[in-house]
């Protein structure tokens, strides 16, 4: 049967026959077993695809005439076709196995999608060629023989087989492979020869032509030049160096595939065309290198300081005496409990009376402890120590003389002061004792004599020259300006205020209740009405009670300003308290209110306050309202005047020490020429201090010691090594400073900014703050 | 909070913030990252206390003991004045991922603190509302061999827009023959950076969008565009090649500008064009403070002012009350300095009456363009109240400009820019091809730019968000070396040359199937489709469902 010859003609009777009959007619004869077909094509598409039907005969088609599109498409491996002149488009379109020599030039789209077969073209070919071609590793790769040149767009997405273009006679002389050849081409090779305005650099690579590949090469080309009949071009063919090879870059060297790293775009264009520093080279000379997200030294935003006795404490912020305490503490937790006791005499000569038993200890109401509902540290305890306190060594009387006039609290505070400088103090007084209204007022119930007695031996032992039951005159303060150096007027408040009522020679005041029955000389009523109804008051109320009062009513036109221990002493002695009372008139029998109601007394006190009796002073020491004008270091008018106390302003115990210990202070800065150093430290902030750390199931203090080890000691190092412990970078040393100090110290180099330490120290000494710019 | 803690109004718990950080005591191991980065302190070290009372089962006499122990944790500050932002930069440098904030799923009642001292909130950022109508709009024509088809990936692109004053060819040819001249027009890349000035941003992300910009031109061919945002520009730059690829622009404050001036005669290129900027999306309507603290050396250098005074830019420009004034003065002067070789186009916010700036610059041939900066647009420092509430949506504006061009018969003459908010949701390049569709010439980005090339955390969950305080924990707006430092000029333009790439990869997938190439698709809005009917009906495209 191979040689049974069949024409087929696409016309018949002059009428060109459809694709699909031409078609039909083809397929028809081979199954009819001819193996030879000639056809006579007119432009019909698709001859000899698809022959299957025979086999795996051979089939040889040959066409003459005009082939349509897709000559050969979906051509089988038993099929040879020969056209004996040029194609149109799409030759050998999903050819799988079929030859197809094509004695001319073919269109575009040629061998799109081949799989298998060999397509030898002798001429050029249009745009499009060899693209989406694949190798099935089942069957050898296709072939696509080009003796020419290839169009645009050649090869796209190109995964196997191979072309070879000989570029004898091109289309372009200057460019065989078409423009932009090979976009997307994964797979296969390209043998080219002759000049090309380049490829896809991304998906294709000149590759070197090995010895197998030109082997390859040589031996197929002689069978292609003689299967177009062009034998005698293979001599100057198969010249080596005319030859090129292309391949698809493999998946790693597409993902690999470099731009210009930045790095050296910045080198050589960008800092080249605007200078060395780049863009702000001219203007900035500093580093602005990359730096990492957590840096240290000079790059860390923010840095810990130490900030040890930068702030007071709450504790010491609001005594008015102006003791350390937290100092006090932390001697007490060293185990130099005499030194805390005896510290206290650097700033009060009444450390026993006042914190101990008669100051509403202003220092424990602000204790940061108490912000977390824990007891405020008891300052009594220390205070009531105090009275074994040792004297400070007294030096030499080598200084200035200094008359005080007054011995009560604020005098002695004072004199006791200028006396520990080596001054001469002289006080002067019109009672008979010193003290003042706190040895003579206030009861023994609030303090044991013996405690108050005590201390005032003391003073008296440190200041030598006190003169009692002066009444001092006008013309006296005049003398002792001459006389003295500086004056200090400490008089008190001695001078009770009075209602002006009707009846009101028949009370008494607080002042003389209180004194009669601190004296002993004086009786209780039975029903004792007490006019005014703050702290002396409650006082009086304490005493009454104590010598017999059956009934005691405290009465106050508002509600009274009585607190603390006073108050709640004169409660559990049954006082009633009154308010708002109006007092209309006292009568024999009692006090008439202003509403006509009558409390029956047969004892009226009266404890509205007392004033100052200034009745001495000359004329040029200004007063306000009764009180004597001072500045903030308790000067008057006249500079080496002085006064301080209750003359003053009207106040505790404490504020009447502290105004002598500050106006103390002035005075030795005046001598000394000095400008005084103003205390400018403020109050530590109460969050910066840790109260988990203390225990919250202590409800009362036993003892010094359990005080000191509970004390927050807010803004005061407790140096107890917390920082360095807590810090992540190792950053806090502990240094010791010669003779005997020590402070906690940041190695920048290691610190990172992170602020632990400020969160962990108990005593909130620890800060962060801005680091400053460094550039 | 200490339990006796006073309360005030303000006294919030950690509950009423947005942001609550939630940590680990287990997996923390207190190393102090996390307390070290917070750009806002919001964290600190605690010491806390933890007890138990320990008894025996059944009460058999043996009294209960109580066992205290204390540890040390990460606390959240409650003080509205440390407020976490979410930033999350805790997470990132915590080891051992024991750290992150998290919005609280609760509304927020610091918003009604957030006036202390009787100012209100302002802040960095854009809207607080995430997705935009643009996000909703899809392509839906879709070339099925009806026109060319086109291959992303394998056809050739030349994605390019003018920018400048389009004359119709008879126009142009009447110019020449009686003035010698015709407006200039640059051809260029559409999507440009909007104006972030030098002040506004790091002097290392600003270096770096710069750096970025010059490879895109010079290493890959895509004429890419960057306005310098109102803050001058730094002089070597005024005075390089690089100038061609910049806008220069200029605000109501002028800062910069007696540089600029002085660097004319120096200029070896003209700039890309002039930007008149008259408002900005995110704040419209009102100006901008660049505060003292950020004003050092080099941004008072650069600005031409002395350092550390605060520099205002008032709302308007204070000699210009109308869109007639500020092209008889502006735009002329402007086209003035460089012989009229360079295009200058003014920019303004999104608003209601753009059309009739647009009128009056469709009768002016120096005007090159006008820029329209739509709501969702972002800012370095705005007060909430502008950034939130002021403003007009950027769709509808633009579309309305470009119909009212077309029904002037002038589509593309005048270039529209859009601006504001493009690409929020993470579609830049999708909502730059809608705006386009819709009638843009160009879009400008800036808080895309800001996300993708510097990895700016800010989102409008009310992240971040603290570009104003100086403190922005990326570097990208702070002029603290110690922050800034963080970001590496190189690599952020390494990423602007990808997000770039990748843009034009993405617009090429979108444009392709419309079957174009090398024209961009302006007006083309038959192509888009919404399935919202409203929306379709204002921007006249597609009803889709």
């Amino acid at each position: 049967m191979d040689d049974k010859l069949i024409t087929i003609s696409g016309k018949i009777d002059g009428i060109r026959l459809d694709s699909r009959i031409l078609e039909e007619q083809i397929q028809d004869a081979v199954a009819k077993g001819y193996r030879q077909l000639e056809v006579q094509a007119f432009g019909q598409h698709g001859i000899g695809g698809r022959l299957w039907r025979a086999g795996s005969d051979p089939v040889h088609v040959t066409v003459q005439g005009y082939s349509g599109q897709r000559l050969g498409s979906l051509g089988f491996p038993n099929t040879l076709i020969e056209v004996n002149g040029p194609v149109s488009d799409d030759v050998g379109w999903l050819n799988a196995g079929a030859q197809i020599v094509v004695r001319g030039n073919a269109g575009n789209g040629a061998v799109n999608a081949m799989s298998q077969g060999k397509v030898y073209i002798a001429g050029n070919i249009g745009s499009r060629g060899m693209t989406m071609t694949k190798q099935n590793p089942r069957f050898p790769a296709p072939e696509l023989w080009v003796l020419g040149s290839v169009g645009d767009y050649f090869g796209e997405f190109m995964a196997g087989g191979v072309a070879v273009i000989c570029g004898i006679h091109p289309q372009c002389p200057d460019n065989v492979l078409g423009y932009r050849p090979l976009v997307g081409m994964v797979g296969g090779k390209v043998f080219f020869r002759g000049p090309h305005k380049g490829f896809s650099q991304v998906d294709a690579k000149i590759a070197p032509i090995t010895e197998e590949d030109w082997q390859w090469l040589t031996r197929n080309l002689e069978a292609f030049l003689r299967t177009i009949e062009r034998p005698h071009l293979l001599e100057s063919l198969i010249q080596p160096d005319a030859w090129q090879l292309l391949v698809a870059r493999t998946p790693k060297e597409k993902a690999g595939r470099q731009r210009r790293p930045m790095a050296s775009f910045h080198r050589d264009v960008w800092d080249k065309e605007l200078g060395k520093g780049g863009l702000l080279g001219d203007l900035v000379s500093s580093d602005r290198g990359p730096i990492p997200l957590i840096p240290t030294g000079n790059l860390r935003r923010y840095a810990p300081v130490w900030e040890n006795r930068k702030y007071k404490s709450p504790c010491e912020a609001s005594c008015p005496t102006g003791i350390p305490v937290p100092e006090r503490w932390r001697l007490i937790r060293e185990g130099r409990v005499d030194e805390a006791v005896d510290l206290a005499l650097t700033y009060t000569p009444f450390p026993a009376s006042v914190c101990g038993y008669l100051c509403p200890n202003l220092c424990m109401q602000a204790c940061t402890r108490q912000q977390a509902q824990m007891p405020a540290v008891d300052i009594t305890r220390l205070g009531k120590a105090s009275i074994d306190a040792k004297l400070p060594n007294l030096p030499e009387i080598t200084g200035k003389s200094i008359a005080i006039i007054g011995a009560g609290p604020a005098g002695l505070s004072v004199a006791w002061q200028l006396r520990l400088k080596g001054h001469n103090v002289t006080v002067f007084d019109l009672a008979g004792s010193m003290g003042g209204k706190m040895a003579s007022v206030i009861p023994e119930t609030r303090i044991p004599k013996a405690i108050i007695t005590a201390e005032l031996e003391r003073v008296q032992s440190v200041i030598p020259h006190v003169h009692l039951r002066q009444q001092l005159e006008k013309a006296d303060i005049e003398r002792f300006q001459e006389d003295y150096d500086f004056l200090v007027i400490a008089v008190g408040a001695q001078k009770p205020r009075m209602l002006p009522i009707p009846g009101k020679e028949r009370a008494l005041t607080a002042l003389e209740f209180l004194k009669q029955s601190k004296a002993g000389d004086i009786r209780s009523g039975k029903q004792v009405v007490i006019i005014g109804a703050g702290n002396v008051g409650c006082d009086v109320a304490t005493e009454a009670h104590r010598l017999g009062a059956e009934s005691i009513t405290l009465l106050d036109v508002q509600e009274p300003a009585s607190f603390g221990k006073e108050r709640k002493d004169a409660e559990a002695a049954g006082a009633v308290f009154r308010w708002p009372c109006v007092t209309r008139e006292i009568t024999a029998d009692g006090v008439i209110l202003s509403t006509g109601e009558k409390i029956p007394a047969d004892r009226v006190v009266v404890s509205i306050g007392d004033a100052p009796d200034l009745e001495f002073l000359p004329g040029d020491i200004l007063t306000e309202r009764g009180y004597i004008q001072v500045n903030a270091d308790y000067q008057t008018s006249v500079p080496t005047i002085f006064a301080i106390g209750d003359a003053v302003k009207p106040g505790l115990l404490t504020d009447a020490i502290g105004s002598g210990r500050k106006a103390a202070l002035a005075i030795l800065h005046t001598i000394d020429h000095q400008i005084p150093e103003a205390d400018d430290r403020s109050v530590i902030e109460l969050r910066r201090v840790s109260l988990e750390y203390f225990d919250p199931r202590i409800t009362e203090f036993t003892d010094v010691d359990s005080c000191g080890s509970q004390c927050s000691s807010c803004g005061a190092c407790r140096d107890c090594g917390i920082c360095v412990a807590i810090c992540p970078q190792v950053a806090i040393r502990r240094m010791e400073i010669i003779p005997d100090g020590y402070e906690y110290r940041v190695d920048a180099d290691r610190c990172i900014g992170c602020g632990f330490c400020a969160g962990a120290c108990p005593c909130g000494v620890w800060n962060l703050v801005e680091n400053p710019l460094v550039e | 909070m200490p339990s006796n803690r006073p309360i005030t109004p303000s006294t919030l718990s950690v509950r009423d913030l947005p942001w609550q950080i939630v940590w680990d005591k287990d997996k923390c191991t207190l190393c102090g990252q996390c307390t070290a980065i917070c750009p806002v302190h919001a964290l600190e070290l605690g010491v806390f206390r933890k007890r138990t009372v320990a008894l025996p089962l059944g009460i058999i006499g043996a009294p209960p003991e109580n066992h205290t122990q204390l540890f040390y944790g990460i606390r959240q500050k409650t003080d509205p004045a440390f407020a976490c932002v979410g930033c999350a930069m805790c997470t990132m440098v915590c080891p051992n991922g024991a750290i992150s904030p998290h919005r609280s799923d609760d509304m927020d009642k610091l918003v009604f603190h957030r006036d202390r001292g009787g100012l209100p909130r302002s802040r960095g950022g854009r809207r607080n509302t995430p997705g935009t109508v643009l996000d909703q709009i899809k392509f839906i024509r879709i070339s099925m061999l009806t026109d060319p088809a086109l291959d992303a990936g394998r056809h050739e692109f030349e994605i390019r827009t003018l920018l400048g004053r389009v004359l119709p060819p008879e126009d142009n040819l009447k110019f020449i023959r009686q003035n010698g001249w015709i407006p200039p027009v640059r051809e260029i890349y559409p999507l440009m950076i909007g104006g972030m000035s030098f002040g506004a941003l790091s002097p290392n992300m600003w270096e770096g969008l710069q750096m970025g910009v010059v490879y895109l031109n010079e290493e890959l061919g895509m004429p890419v565009r960057i306005s310098t945002g109102e803050g001058g520009c730094p002089p070597r730059l005024l005075r390089s090649r690089f100038l061609k690829y910049v806008i220069l622009q200029i605000a109501s404050g002028y800062f910069g500008w007696d540089e600029i001036i002085h660097a004319i005669p120096d200029m070896k290129e003209d700039p890309c064009a002039i930007e008149i900027k008259y408002g900005q999306g995110a704040k419209p309507g009102d100006g901008g403070l660049l505060m003292w603290y950020k004003v050092n050396r080099l941004i008072a250098a650069i600005r031409g002012v002395p350092a550390g005074v605060s520099l205002p830019s008032p709302p308007t420009h204070q000699t210009q009350y109308s869109i007639e004034e500020s092209v008889a003065k502006m735009i002329q002067s402007m086209s003035m300095a460089w012989g009229f070789r360079v295009p200058v186009y003014p920019k303004i916010s999104g608003t209601s009456t753009a059309m009739a700036v647009l009128n009056n610059l469709t009768r002016n041939p120096y005007a090159g363009g006008l820029g329209i900066d739509g709501e969702d647009g972002g800012t370095g420092a705005a007060y909430n109240i502008s950034m939130n509430h002021m403003g007009h949506p950027i769709a509808s504006n633009i579309r309305d400009a470009y119909l009212g061009l077309v029904t002037a018969g002038m589509e593309n003459e005048i270039p529209l820019i859009a601006g504001g908010g493009i690409g929020k949701s993470g579609n830049l390049a999708a909502n730059a091809a809608a705006l386009i569709m819709l009638g843009a010439s160009g879009i400008q980005v800036g808080k895309y730019i800001m996300q993708a090339t510097a990895g700016c955390v800010g989102a409008e969950s009310d992240r971040c968000n603290i570009c104003n305080i100086g403190q922005c924990p990326k570097g990208i707006t702070s002029q603290d070396p110690r922050l800034y430092r963080r970001l590496d000029p190189e690599l952020v333009a390494q990423r602007l040359v990808d997000v770039f790439l990748s843009f034009d990869m993405e617009l090429r997938k979108i444009i392709a199937p419309l079957g174009r190439s090398t024209s961009l698709p302006i007006g083309m809005s038959d192509a888009l489709g919404v399935s919202d009917y409203h929306i379709a009906e204002r921007l006249k495209i597609n009803y889709v469902v």
